[in-house]
């Protein structure tokens, strides 16, 4: 496949990634260290026919996104970890009534507003249940510049294919580092653009949630002549309110089983000279940079060390990390955050003892201090 | 070449970043790889603020400037001077804005530093003290030899309206000046 280089930031390659996609709605409230994806849209965005709007808060932002994405537009809003926390209730409305959207998290210091203009990665955890309920998230985490790009055109086909907002998680690290991508051309990108499924029956025998147990619903959109109902409550096939036993039961274990039941077409992720390695470093986003640099200097110094990078934080690779940590016995997380994703690696592989290297003082994990850190495992 | 690690600093609102993309996407524009990562506290003015600029013809992983390996480093303020000089490599060359920056005797012993009043410059010479970041570039680059400098000037024209190009032009020949003659003194 032929690649363009193009010379930008991790948050600008996102804005223009979401052009690409035929994103055409972007609703959101300027934050920092997210603000330069807005500032890119609402300059690309109006040029092509789109809308980008500023609203009076985070809430409105992600509630304006969700209504145009049900008039049947691409839509996506960007923020950073406080705007998840208010968005959070309209994200689990999206994930209810199964309505597409793309969600970018600059990461940033927190808990609250935490450290504006520092790097974190401490969203990862909130990424997999922003809001109350049980649904099963999708969230991607782009590593590179390249993937600031790749990840949300990816993020736009998940989000139409699952019907569900998809989560890309960047990082201030990367929404600000300024230098060379390689991406795909934006033919390959328009020519990979996979549509949600539309209705195109009787109206009347029209059930938008009648769907088989492993698949998303099938929302038309709205004001074309298919009427349904749109609502958080528990619903049924027409998408009205409803406490049937068997229908509430069915509706959640069809929200997380259309996802589960199709993972391969979700897990994504980077194996870095793995093949023959003798120490096992996972990390993702930002950091796995850093690792990458660390491993050139631990093999130079003779110690085998690859890195599994995982690209689909969740739902996790999980049986992809269980092949690597079955197989390696020293295993490090790296993140910036106290092993948010540590826990995860524990699970999927059966084991408490994966070791961490971890900070959470905004600032980034250097090569060398994960160098120090393995040279003592 | 080896890997080239520079870093401007100075406070915010002094427009430092700029600088720094030029410089990667010059080096970019040449052939190799460019990094430009910028830190900078919430603060919307005075504040810290450091741009790491990695250039190498190796494709470039971690995009900030490992502390101790850093070649070069300009600073046009005395509390980003004092928080980010020990990240310059021992004997590294340091440009210091004179009127704003007062090293110690003991930083002169550590590192080769240069006083060029890079603001003054901007302010009386150019006219527009916008154009500061310009003048620092054009210090940088004769200082290290990064970029070739026809490259560098393309690429730093491409980032700025028309309407500035020739005040710019004069800003960059200017800051090529007075660092040779700061060099050669």
């Amino acid at each position: 496949m032929a690649l363009r280089e193009i010379i930008s930031s991790g948050n600008e390659l996102a804005a223009h990634a979401a052009v690409d996609s035929g994103c055409k709605f972007f609703g959101g409230y300027p934050i920092t260290p997210s603000s330069e994806i807005m500032h890119e849209l609402s300059d690309l965005l109006p040029s092509i026919g789109g809308t980008c709007i500023q609203m009076e808060d985070e809430i409105a932002g992600v509630a304006c996104a969700i209504g145009a994405s049900m008039s049947g537009v691409r839509a996506m809003t960007a923020t950073s970890g406080p705007g998840i926390s208010l968005k959070a209730e309209n994200l689990g409305l999206a994930q209810m009534a199964e309505v597409p959207l793309v969600v970018v998290n600059v990461m940033r210091g927190g808990p609250s507003t935490g450290l504006p203009t520092r790097v974190s990665q401490g969203d990862v955890a909130q990424a997999k249940n922003p809001s109350h309920g049980d649904y099963k998230s999708i969230t991607l985490c782009a590593g590179n510049l390249a993937e600031c790009y790749t990840e949300t055109v990816r993020a736009f086909n998940l989000a139409d294919r699952f019907m569900q907002p998809v989560f890309v998680l960047l990082d201030e690290t990367l929404g600000h580092m300024h230098g060379k991508a390689m991406i795909p051309s934006e033919e390959v990108v328009k020519a990979g653009i996979k549509s949600r499924k539309e209705f195109t029956g009787d109206p009347a025998e029209y059930k938008p949630y009648g769907v088989a147990q492993d698949e998303p619903a099938v929302l038309n959109p709205m004001f074309k002549g298919y009427r349904y109902h749109f609502t958080g409550l528990h619903h049924n096939a027409t998408g009205f309110p409803t406490e049937e036993i068997e229908t509430c039961r069915k509706l959640i274990e069809r929200l997380f089983n259309k996802v589960e039941a199709h993972q391969e077409e979700i897990d994504s992720y980077e194996e870095y000279m793995l093949d023959d390695a003798e120490l096992l470093i996972v990390a993702y986003g930002s950091v796995s940079l850093a690792a990458k640099e660390a491993i050139r200097h631990l093999r130079a110094a003779g110690i085998k060390a690859g890195l599994f990078r995982p690209i689909t934080l969740w739902p996790s690779p999980a049986k992809r990390i269980k092949h690597w940590t079955d197989k390696i016995e020293k295993v490090l997380c790296v993140e910036l955050n106290i092993g948010q994703y540590r826990d995860e690696i524990q699970r999927a592989s059966g084991r408490l003892d994966i070791d961490g290297l971890f900070k959470v003082n905004g600032r980034a994990l250097s090569p060398y201090e994960i160098v120090e850190k393995v040279k003592g495992m | 070449m080896a890997r080239t690690l520079m870093r401007f600093t100075g406070v915010g609102g002094q427009g430092v970043l700029l600088a720094g993309e030029i410089f990667a996407e010059a080096k970019i524009k040449a052939g190799g790889y460019g990094l430009k990562t910028a830190t900078y506290t919430s603060q919307v003015r005075g504040g810290p603020t450091v741009v790491d600029i990695t250039l190498d013809d190796e494709e470039i992983f971690y995009p900030y400037a490992n502390d101790g390996e850093i070649d070069f480093m300009l600073s046009v303020a005395q509390v980003s001077f004092d928080l980010f000089k020990n990240g310059v490599s021992q004997g590294g060359t340091i440009v210091v804005e004179p009127n704003l920056v007062k090293p110690t005797e003991e930083d002169r012993k550590k590192w080769n530093i240069i006083e060029i009043p890079i603001i003054t410059i901007a302010k009386e010479e150019v006219g527009n003290v916008i154009t500061q970041s310009v003048v620092a570039l054009a210090i940088a680059n004769t200082i290290m030899h990064a970029i070739d400098n026809d490259t560098l000037k393309e690429v730093m024209l491409s980032k700025v309206p028309e309407k500035v190009h020739a005040l710019n032009l004069k800003a960059f020949d200017l800051g090529e000046k007075y660092a040779k003659e700061a060099i050669s003194k």
